[in-house]
């Protein structure tokens, strides 16, 4: 009768996930702000409030992402890649290849039936390239970030942009803006551009139905329509696209510690402590 | 005679004019949104400050970016020829010229006057000036006077991002920290040494070298390239007036192909309304 939590916490935001014996029972979101440490408190406190449970019932904590070294507790440390993937084989059985798009990076990964990770590409050296630049025009043209998809999906002649560097993207923006293109068409010339790269990333690993999107980008469904129509796929959202990490952090961890238990148990009866 | 030549770049505009034997007077103007009227601005000025009026000027030469919007220009020329003529007046043995603009930067490779090899990028913003733009705003600190600051550092923080938005990141970071400005500021601009550095060397880096463009009033960069290239580096008095340098000495050669009537018709016909040239209202 495990509790275990998993965690996952990264430049824009920080997760958590309560789960026993492979259910999921709760689950925390809080924006990371720069102060992971009150983000992690946060999230532990919204997680564990839904359940009445207290830290001191918590067995094992899992965690993956930039901010985990802040955590105040013990715990075992996972690669982002493997939370991903575990998590939403968890929410969806199905996946074969998995889109994430997060705050400082954009993964695609190749999922096995298992759930295992067989292939994997990560951006995460150019901002243009992940959810960060969809901040930074959130920012110029003062709308919410929540709210981009929506109003994407209104544009009648999206924005072409000519730079694929996200700080003269935005110079190109505040000029767009400054000529009278609506925020409508800018945003979605913003998702045209993203998309691209996506799709280029794509292309070198070969798109596997079923192909589920996950991360704060999956948030977004005016990102997600641009990205089926070029990438030529229907793209699963599961229901909380944000906490598959955690999950699979949950999960992970889960295994390892009955993984070290049966080492122990076979130590004890053979006395071999190979 | 007189010549002059102008080079209008994305952020900054320069103007020089010269006689056959030195540079009479420079000015440089930042480009702003409305580059086509600040030629003849520019111009004016820079006249002014000769006592000279348009008439005395033999021949003129546009480069730079905005080099298409100079209807008074006899002539418009490239960037890259441009810069390596004003270094190679300036410094004969300079085989590679790095230029470092606001918005691009450059590696021009030379022998003899010639162009060997050229690289430019225009496409990250972390290889150029904007970079140090971006950091200097969210440090609160003058552009002109992060070279400075980052010399005092002592302990150079090591910024891992390529990108300008992520060392952005790590700034703040940084700073919250408690890291000193100075020892960020160090890192920041090895940082942007490195990006520079792994475009240049495509083209491989040989003495002498020099580096021009807003970049090189930076004496933090500067040291930082050096540190980066391994021998020091020629650092032009004005290294923003290279290029139009380059073009005024264009210009005076352009006088010894072309005869005298050509020249004073050449003279009479210049269209100095930037405004009817284009045929429209002024966008300002």
């Amino acid at each position: 009768m495990s509790f275990i939590v998993g965690l996952d916490i990264g430049s824009a935001l920080s997760k958590a996930v309560i789960m026993q014996d492979g259910t999921l029972l709760s689950s925390g979101i809080s924006p990371s702000e720069g102060n992971f440490l009150s983000a992690i408190n946060s999230v532990l406190q919204e997680a564990l409030g839904k359940t009445k449970l207290a830290m001191s019932d918590i067995d094992l904590i899992g965690a993956c992402g930039l901010g985990a070294s802040f955590i105040p507790h013990s715990f075992h440390k996972i690669s982002e890649i493997l939370c991903q993937s575990r998590g939403t084989s968890y929410l969806l059985p199905t996946v074969r290849t998995l889109i994430e798009i997060g705050n400082q990076s954009s993964r695609i990964i190749k999922i096995t039936r298992q759930g295992k990770v067989a292939d994997s590409l990560v951006s995460d050296k150019c901002a243009a390239g992940s959810g960060r630049i969809l901040q930074i025009v959130a920012k110029v043209l003062k709308v919410d970030l929540k709210d981009m998809g929506q109003l994407s999906l209104k544009s009648t002649q999206p924005v072409k942009f000519t730079t694929g560097c996200a700080v003269f993207l935005e110079t190109e923006a505040i000029s767009r803006v400054a000529e009278g293109a609506s925020k409508e068409n800018i945003i979605a010339g913003l998702h045209q551009a993203l998309t691209a790269r996506i799709a280029a990333m794509a292309h070198r690993m070969g798109l596997e139905e079923d192909c589920v999107i996950t991360g704060g980008g999956a948030e977004n469904s005016g990102l997600v329509k641009i990205m089926e129509e070029k990438l030529g796929k229907t793209l699963l959202v599961p229901d909380n696209p944000l906490i598959t990490g955690a999950i699979g952090a949950a999960l992970i961890v889960t295994e390892k510690k009955v993984n070290l238990k049966k080492e122990e148990n076979h130590a004890i009866e053979t006395g071999c402590h190979c | 005679m007189f010549y002059a030549g102008l080079d209008i770049g994305s952020t900054i505009t320069k103007v020089v004019i010269k006689n056959e034997r030195k540079i009479c007077t420079t000015v440089i103007k930042p480009t702003g949104a409305e580059h086509r009227r600040l030629a003849n601005e520019i111009m004016e000025e820079a006249l002014s400050k000769l006592n000279l009026s348009t008439a005395n000027i033999s021949y003129i030469v546009a480069t730079g970016y905005g080099r298409i919007n100079v209807p008074f220009a006899d002539k418009q020329v490239t960037e890259i020829t441009c810069h390596m003529r004003g270094i190679n007046w300036l410094f004969p043995n300079v085989k590679t010229i790095i230029d470092i603009g606001g918005q691009d930067s450059k590696g021009i490779k030379v022998d003899n006057g010639k162009l060997v090899n050229f690289v430019m990028n225009d496409k990250c913003a972390a290889g150029t000036g904007r970079f140090l733009e971006v950091i200097s705003d969210v440090l609160g600190v003058k552009l002109e006077d992060i070279g400075e600051i980052s010399l005092q550092s002592t302990q150079p923080t090591n910024i891992s991002s390529i990108c300008t938005v992520f060392a952005e990141q790590e700034t703040l970071l940084q700073l919250s920290k408690g890291t000193s400005v100075e020892d960020i500021l160090a890192g920041i601009h090895k940082a942007n040494a490195s990006r520079i550095y792994s475009m240049v060397k495509k083209i491989k880096v040989e003495k002498d070298v020099a580096i021009t463009g807003g970049g090189a009033k930076n004496i933090g960069l500067c040291r930082a390239l050096e540190e980066r290239i391994g021998f020091p580096v020629i650092v032009p008095p004005e290294p923003l007036i290279t290029g139009a340098l380059g073009a005024a000495l264009i210009a005076s050669e352009e006088t010894k192909k072309i005869g005298e009537k050509e020249l004073t018709e050449k003279q009479l016909n210049r269209r100095w309304e930037a405004v009817t040239f284009f045929d429209e209202k002024p966008t300002k």
